[in-house]
């Protein structure tokens, strides 16, 4: 056959990006905040200022009393996070391979999904205690139902044209599963993984409120009751530079899987 | 050899197309022509099982691993590279992966892709694409080769330059072809034997061509062959009376 030689489009290059104004722009809402305060126009009890948050996070790593509790939020959110992956995705697989057992999971799914999740907090305290079991149980509730629409969709959205040309190749159902479905859905669960570690960490929280002995969701009842701003703003910024970190872990891991996206 | 025999299909209860008989001896290029929805797409995909026919008799000679499917968009898998791509095939055929790898690279240099294996389809341009799938479909060596107006959406001069090279090939290998095209310059220039569909639902062959040109064939000095443009137009005045019956 002649060997012809035909223009090919250059790999694309990733766009500049202004990188530096996002800090700038939270380096200058701190200092406002912090000149605010210092000048006494934001009151203490509800405000604080970015030099007390950042005092109160020092003391609490000092004194090494936030490592139980955050070994306790992260345990709950991150065993959550891990099995709603899990039996969200097995679920949702089965759903949309199995025609009977979709028609049975997709209402109960949809109404799961139409209700606040976080309503089952004290009930899921009834069942499983106080302890880690009941902020596992509802950050993967949270997770599950987010991941199971993920596949589920990804599955039935699946492009056909594909599905046909592995048939004409001679492949079966397994072929199919390895190397059109399972890629698709890693794409749609990918893009929801950043929404789900909220999820979980918002489980693990919110559960920790209603009834536990530890935990930053237990600390933030504790500032809250003693009216102190400085350590609930503390807490939260902890947890959000956390939940960062994962976006960030996530973002990689979805680079690194999608390369083969046109837009990255 | 491929003989059909009063097949009807469809996607309801009137078929698309009907009462539909023609045969494709082993080494023969045939083509279908027609108006859009007259049902030849659907004809090739009851030929290679995805689409099960309503009535009639189809009968295929060849086993189904040696059918060929060259759709009309590429179709490649995003997530894999123009190798994996080629390799897949291979690899569904029972072929041991890297074996299945080193022979798609070999393909993909023969179609004059060679560098690009590494490459993801968006990174590559239309006309490579196309390369890539056929190279997946050749690399089957498959004996009958079905194709939904694959180059349609390539512009003049790639289509001539990837016909010509897959005519050679199909020539030499004894590939028997059966094209579904709307262009009659193309179903002339490349086939043994044109059929004219009539529009559907219900289309049928409203006629049969047997085309002179000798093989081994350019497609270029069969347009200059003054026999050439007394079939078109006799080509063209059959699908005239196609379209507007």
């Amino acid at each position: 056959m002649v060997v012809r030689k035909e223009a090919t489009p250059p790999n694309p290059t990733p766009s500049r990006k202004r990188s530096w104004l996002r800090p700038l722009a939270l380096l200058v809402v701190l200092l406002g905040w912090e000149a605010l305060a210092a000048l006494g126009l934001l009151n203490p009890l509800y405000a604080s200022s970015p030099s007390q948050i950042g005092r109160a996070l020092v003391e609490l790593f000092a004194t090494g009393q936030i490592w139980p509790h955050l070994e306790a939020t992260f345990g709950a959110a991150l065993w959550g996070l891990g099995l709603g992956v899990l039996i969200g995705g097995s679920l949702g697989l089965l759903a949309a391979l199995v025609p009977w057992v979709g028609e049975i999971l997709e209402p109960f799914m949809l109404l799961l999904n139409a209700i606040p999740r976080i309503i089952l907090a004290p009930l899921l305290v009834i069942w499983f205690g106080i302890g880690l079991a009941s902020k596992v149980a509802l950050s993967l509730l949270l997770v599950a139902v987010l991941i199971f629409f993920a596949v589920y969709t990804g599955i039935r959205e699946v492009d056909p044209r594909l599905v046909e040309r592995i048939r004409t190749l001679g492949g079966g159902r397994r072929v199919l599963l390895r190397e059109v479905y399972l890629p698709s859905v890693t794409s749609w669960v990918l893009s929801q993984l950043k929404v789900a570690v909220g999820f979980a960490f918002t489980g693990a929280v919110v559960g920790e409120f209603v009834a536990s002995s530890r935990g930053l969701g237990y600390l933030l009842n504790f500032a809250q009751q003693n009216f102190n701003a400085s350590l609930s703003l503390a807490l939260i910024s902890l947890i959000v530079a956390f939940v960062l970190l994962l976006f960030a872990a996530f973002g990689a891991l979805e680079r690194r899987l999608l390369a083969w996206r046109s837009n990255r | 050899m491929l003989h059909i025999e009063h097949l009807s299909l469809g996607y309801g209860p009137t078929p698309v197309l009907h009462d539909l008989s023609l045969s494709l001896r082993p080494g023969e290029f045939a083509s279908l022509v027609g108006p859009s929805g007259s049902g030849k797409s659907s004809l090739l995909r009851a030929i290679t099982g995805l689409l099960q026919p309503q009535t009639g008799r189809l009968e295929l000679g060849w086993k189904p691993e040696e059918v060929g499917f060259l759709f009309q968009d590429d179709a490649l898998l995003p997530w894999r590279t123009a190798r994996q791509n080629v390799a897949l095939g291979l690899k569904i055929r029972g072929v041991e992966a890297k074996e299945a790898e080193r022979q798609a690279e070999g393909w993909l240099e023969r179609l004059g892709l060679s560098g690009l294996g590494a490459r993801y389809p968006h990174q590559l341009s239309g006309g490579q694409r196309k390369r890539v799938a056929l190279a997946q479909v050749l690399a089957l060596h498959p004996r009958l080769l079905l194709m939904d107006e694959p180059f349609a959406s390539l512009d003049a001069i790639l289509r001539a330059q990837i016909t010509e090279d897959l005519l050679e090939w199909v020539e030499r290998e004894g590939i028997s072809v059966l094209l579904v095209t709307h262009d009659l310059e193309e179903a002339l220039a490349l086939s043994d034997r044109v059929y004219i569909l009539s529009g559907g639902p219900k289309a049928r062959i409203l006629r049969e061509f047997a085309v002179p040109f000798e093989r081994p064939r350019d497609p270029l000095v069969v347009r200059a062959d003054p026999r050439f443009g007394p079939l078109l137009r006799e080509l063209w005045q059959t699908l005239e009376v196609a379209v507007w019956s």
